[in-house]
């Protein structure tokens, strides 16, 4: 029994030490190649997301739709998911979206906004009812990840 | 006299521990985690693949294991393209040595590892410097959040 003990004592704390419990995914890119590859025809509807030092803007290629300033310090991504997610409700069919950053602002949040972008998750009951998300409904196992746009560039904020 | 312990029960723990961290550690991955960097997290759930790997900490940038720039001088530099970095990457694809450098040399591709600090304006720049070397395909590593299965607003 002790030798068993012994084997334990020298194996546990050697694999928990080489443990890796954090893995690493990846977010791909398609850049256009500096050659200049043609565009596509371009969308009627262009959804930039501009992420400024003051805070978020979205807007529609032209004219900016709305305006999120920063809450306590932070990016307010909440407010950013819902009006995604309404934009989508309005135009279904357009996949693509930009994310315009000023220089100084960190990657990490770029990161942050591209996920918000790409995908959220909802209740699943509010997919029976399009116009009222039912919040009292989400209980254990009651959401889904729903793709939001996709097809995300980045570029510079204007 | 001392009573002897009974240490089943314990034995039953390491037992369970060994076994679920064999299997764990017998899980590799492609790309390893660096010590020196955080990197970002998200949800996405794409898996890394085997590229040239770029390596961007808040004091250099590493070309697949050969330190090449430092990243204020990023900063500072005045063109978009880095050319010590598109150097690099021009070595890299000539120096062919073994199957694993062809594989990673041909797949046009670059994975980014970035500490969740740089700024955006140094990413941008490695980015472009890649593209105009060829290498159109840009992955950006980031480490994987736990799906929500709640919504945690409101």
């Amino acid at each position: 029994m002790t030798t068993f003990l012994n084997l334990m004592v020298v194996l546990v704390p050697f694999l928990l030490i080489t443990a890796v419990f954090s893995r690493i995914t990846i977010v791909e890119l398609t850049l256009p190649a500096a050659s200049g590859g043609a565009t596509s025809v371009e969308p009627n509807f262009r959804i930039e997301v501009i992420v400024r030092e003051a805070g978020l803007e979205i807007s529609n290629a032209k004219t900016v739709i709305a305006v999120i300033p920063k809450v306590d310090g932070a990016y307010d991504l909440a407010t950013l998911s819902d009006m995604v997610i309404a934009l989508k409700r309005e135009y279904p069919d357009s996949n693509d979206a930009s994310v315009l950053l000023e220089p100084e602002i960190e990657y990490d949040h770029l990161i942050q906004v591209m996920d918000v972008v790409r995908s959220s998750i909802l209740p699943r009951s509010s997919l029976d009812e399009a116009d009222n998300p039912n919040q009292g409904d989400a209980d254990d196992q009651g959401v889904i990840r729903i793709a939001l746009f996709t097809d995300i560039s980045i570029g510079d904020a204007p | 006299m001392v009573p002897k312990m009974n240490i089943t029960a314990l034995m039953d723990i390491f037992t369970i521990l060994v076994f679920f961290l064999l299997v764990n550690s017998a899980t590799t991955e492609v790309l390893e985690t660096p010590k020196q960097i955080t990197l970002p997290a998200s949800v996405v759930e794409e898996k890394p693949r085997e590229t040239i790997v770029i390596f961007i900490s808040k004091n250099d940038v590493t070309v697949q294991g050969k330190s090449v720039v430092r990243t204020n001088d990023i900063l500072q530099a005045e063109t978009q393209n880095i050319d010590a970095i598109g150097q690099r990457l021009g070595e890299l694809s000539e120096n062919v040595i073994g199957l694993s450098t062809e594989t990673i040399a041909q797949s046009r591709e670059v994975t980014i590892l970035a500490d969740r600090e740089v700024p955006f304006a140094v990413i941008k720049r490695v980015m472009s410097t890649c593209t105009s070397r060829g290498y159109e395909k840009i992955s950006l590593a980031v480490l994987q959040k736990a799906p929500e299965t709640r919504l945690s607003q409101n």
